[in-house]
């Protein structure tokens, strides 16, 4: 399965929770802290991200930006590229 | 792009980014405010565009500072708006209790919260009470309409001045954290759509032979005051004769029907399309105008629809207007949810399916 995660434009966030609802993994949820509007930010709350970009094409912000693991050739460290 | 350029067009936008641009196309001449979560976006949009236009924007340093320069800028016959969240709205209503008093419109817009107190920024119904009564000191009202969606956002704003412009009053667009928070699609107005009405009373400086123009909301002797209150009153009735505006979904046969406003109307649609599925007759009123309150068009249903479910985001604020609007026709129950939560089309659901399967039934009031 290909490895993926995602970044959270925190100060963009507004909390309307639905990328986690759109993620079919159950990776995200909301922030225990608030960002500076007040609002709790959503955030990766599990390490199974597939990189499916689901949550960065719901979300009305446009707060999210998925990044996918390069199949790595053998030798080679796995570099992270944006999906 | 100057405002006179502004051509109707499609946009996606935030609720209150909607508003703000909506308020300078139908002609807004000044806005005072000061930032409050969820309704921030309003004057953040606006500073940014008020280059482009001419308009004044303002951050007062308080709310109670920037209702009062809507207050003088209204006087000079401006058209003014000024927007907050809940515990801001509160702090002006001194100043809003003044302008009615002396007559001036304006509008004023307030994208609820969760209260009381600080409370949440989560979107809240909690300000029902203080928009529709009156909310300052004395006998007085607010024209209040309510958005359901981004393009209402938009919408009444123009309805609001125009509303306020022709009575002589404030008016109010009651809007909730999520309409000012939500992106939708919206058809913005073109400007200059709304006229600019003749303000003979405004205080812009003494005409040659005439006398002096004079604001005030102080009339000390008791007769004159009476007078003032008796002509407000007059006001409000034609308001409740003339103004009246709600929205019908399915009404025509319901056996239950379901009254909401704002963004909970929008989830009573759903709830009562997943109920018609279930083989329940259920119909939807939404009143557009709070105040005045579509009283009659509610009793005249509740005289055929066995109960009436009220839903609102708040302990049953509206809902005592429903009553008094159904005067014991049928049974009126309640669903809230309060303190920043939205309820779910399954939820108001299963109230449905409460009161359909036992129509005594008592929800949580």
């Amino acid at each position: 399965m290909i490895r993926g995660s995602v970044v959270v434009a925190q100060e963009i966030c507004k909390g309307c929770e639905l990328c986690i609802a759109a993620c079919p993994q159950d990776s995200l949820g909301l922030s225990e802290k608030i960002n500076l509007k007040g609002y709790r930010y959503a955030v990766l709350i599990q390490d199974n991200c597939t990189g499916c970009a689901n949550c960065a094409l719901v979300c009305p912000d446009a707060a999210i930006t998925v990044f996918r693991e390069k199949k790595h050739a053998k030798g080679t460290t796995a570099s992270a590229v944006p999906a | 792009m100057s405002t006179n350029e502004m051509q109707s067009e499609i946009r996606i936008m935030k609720g209150n980014e909607a508003l703000a641009e909506a308020a300078f196309r139908a002609g807004m001449q000044a806005y005072f405010g000061y930032p409050i979560t969820p309704q921030s976006e309003v004057i953040e949009y606006l500073m940014k565009e008020q280059p482009n236009h001419d308009c004044v924007v303002l951050q007062a340093e308080s709310e109670v500072a920037a209702i009062n320069m809507v207050f003088g800028a209204a006087g000079a016959g401006a058209r003014v708006m000024i927007s907050s969240s809940s515990p801001g709205i509160s702090l002006m209503q001194e100043g809003i209790s003044y302008m009615a008093s002396a007559e001036l419109p304006c509008l004023i817009v307030n994208v609820q919260r969760g209260g009381p107190g600080l409370g949440t920024i989560q979107p809240s119904q909690g300000d029902y009470f203080q928009a529709t009564k009156g909310g300052g000191h004395g006998d007085y009202r607010l024209i209040v309409l309510a958005p359901a969606s981004v393009q209402e956002m938009a919408d009444l704003v123009f309805d609001g001045f125009r509303l306020s412009e022709k009575y002589r009053n404030p008016a109010m667009i009651l809007a909730d954290g999520a309409l000012g928070q939500m992106m939708e699609k919206l058809q913005l107005p073109p400007a200059g759509s709304l006229p600019y009405v003749d303000k003979p009373w405004a205080t812009t400086g003494k005409p040659v032979g005439k006398d002096r123009r004079i604001i005030t909301s102080l009339f000390i002797q008791p007769e004159k005051m009476e007078e003032v209150n008796l002509h407000l009153q007059k006001k409000y009735r034609q308001m409740e004769a003339e103004e009246v505006r709600f929205e019908e979904h399915g009404v025509e046969d319901a056996d239950i029907l379901l009254v909401a406003f704002g963004l909970v109307a929008r989830i009573c649609q759903k709830t009562m399309q997943l109920a018609r599925k279930k083989g329940l007759r259920v119909g939807l009123l939404r009143p557009i105008t709070l105040f005045p309150f579509p009283s009659r068009r509610i009793a005249e249903i509740s005289s055929k629809v066995s109960s009436v479910l009220t839903v609102e985001m708040n302990a049953g604020q509206m809902l005592e207007d429903v009553r008094l609007a159904v005067e014991g026709r049928c049974p009126v129950h309640f669903k809230g949810r309060m303190g920043g939560m939205i309820p779910s089309p399954d939820e108001v659901l299963e109230a449905v399916e409460a009161i359909a399967e036992n129509h005594n039934v008592e929800l949580q009031r």
